[in-house]
């Protein structure tokens, strides 16, 4: 069997991106290349394309989605983006492509739900950082500033929720 | 509350050697950051207003900046302290771990201006309510209530930071900040550690305890840069800046 292809997903508060490794003869870069190669855009964008780029339509779906994946679960909408752009695999083990994902948590579950094999390892990490310092170049739609801007929004919500709903308020003792 | 420094000799303000930070000249000289929201105190420490340059119409216009507490921010005490950077300027995007209540946090949200950002990482509900309210009037604060132990849960939240601060007063401190670290802070960007002694090990002596905190960090592909105790601000406390997977070709070039 060839060089398995392999896709990266980005969760962000603008929504969930989809990345491919391009550049073959790279895929035996050693791991300090791809530490280093993520430094600049000119080299980054030969190894990683954007496939595909899927924002949240509202605050609701938002904040849905940053509190599935925080808690390590695959949302109907991570779902259906998964499923719409990855390639269909009837078994895992005849897959010709892996996702890398920055949790293993987020990636047993959607291998487990999807039968999408995804793997979490030191090149995915250092590829996923490299999605995460150009993302904005990636994302022609996107005005400088909208990106913080989605953070912005999202992470007033999500912590409000924090300070709200919290179960297990008894433990967070004041010291 | 009032507007402070009111009657007697006349203040000037000057620009510190720290791009964003300055130095108010009055009766007695304090650290100051150039108020972002004009008008409003964050935790009743004092605001001194002044005579800026003149707009386009050619009437001078007012400036207001907030008086900053040496004895209540870590960050001030350390510059006052001589620090030679603190790899926090206007535009800078830091991640902050240990907001608290965001009385640090907005000052160093002045200091990074409109460009910048401040991602704001606490955990603690209490102090949380109240960071989440500084961040309401500033906007380049994003407050997140969760634990810095793990980062991946507010991944979404985070992108690429400059510089990475810690003041979480907790044993596995530079744990903490290596693993932040490893998901936002760019190749080359710094760590700045306060570090207090004694909530580490409280049986040995704190340069000790620094000493040994300085080399976790190293083991993290940290390259330590500098390390000054907070005296007479704070006992047994230090400061650690370190620069982050630093450029290995370019060191030899030098």
């Amino acid at each position: 069997m060839g060089v398995k292809s392999l896709f990266i997903l980005f969760e962000h508060a603008a929504g969930y991106a989809l990345f491919e490794r391009v550049e073959s003869e790279e895929i035996g870069m050693e791991l300090d290349e791809v530490a280093s190669s993520i430094t600049e855009l000119s080299r980054f964008s030969k190894i990683m394309k954007l496939k595909s780029f899927l924002p949240f339509t509202s605050a609701e779906s938002a904040l849905e989605n940053v509190n599935s994946i925080s808690e390590g679960v695959v949302s109907d909408y991570l779902k259906n983006f998964l499923e719409v752009n990855l390639p269909k695999v009837k078994k895992i083990k005849k897959a010709k492509f892996q996702l890398g994902v920055a949790d293993p948590r987020i990636g047993s579950a959607i291998q487990e739900l999807l039968t999408i094999p995804s793997v979490t390892n030191e090149v995915v990490r250092e590829l996923l950082r490299g999605i995460r310092m150009h993302f904005q170049s990636f994302i022609k739609a996107l005005k400088p500033g909208d990106l913080e801007q989605a953070q912005l929004g999202l992470g007033h919500s999500y912590s409000r929720c924090k300070v709200k709903f919290n179960v297990h308020r008894v433990d967070n003792m004041i010291i | 509350g009032a507007g402070g420094m009111k009657g007697g000799a006349k203040v000037i303000v000057e620009p510190h050697r720290h791009e964003g930070v300055f130095v108010a000249r009055g009766k007695e000289d304090a650290l100051v950051t150039l108020n972002i929201t004009p008008g409003v105190a964050v935790y009743g420490e004092k605001r001194i207003s002044v005579e800026g340059p003149p707009g386009p119409d050619g009437n001078a216009s007012k400036v207001e900046y907030r008086v900053w507490n040496p004895f209540r921010s870590k960050i001030a005490a350390a510059i006052l302290g001589g620090v030679d950077n603190i790899w926090i300027k206007p535009g800078s995007k830091v991640l902050y771990i240990g907001a608290a209540a965001g009385t640090s946090v907005s000052h160093v949200a002045d200091i990074v201006g409109p460009k910048g950002m401040v991602y704001a990482v606490e955990f603690s509900h209490r102090p949380g309510r109240d960071l989440i309210n500084v961040a309401k009037s500033r906007t380049n604060v994003i407050p997140i209530i969760e634990d810095a132990r793990h980062p991946l849960k507010y991944r979404m939240l985070v992108g690429m930071v400059d510089c990475v601060f810690a003041d979480v007063a907790q044993p596995d401190q530079a744990r903490i900040v290596a693993l932040n670290s490893h998901y936002f802070l760019k190749n080359g960007g710094h760590s700045v550690i306060a570090i207090k002694a004694s909530c580490i090990d409280s049986t040995a002596a704190p340069e000790a305890v620094f000493r040994r905190e300085v080399s976790k960090l190293q083991s993290e592909n940290f390259k330590p840069l500098e390390q000054l105790t907070l005296e007479p601000y704070e006992r047994d406390h230090a400061v650690v800046i370190s620069q982050y997977r630093p450029d290995k070709k370019k060191k030899s070039k030098d």
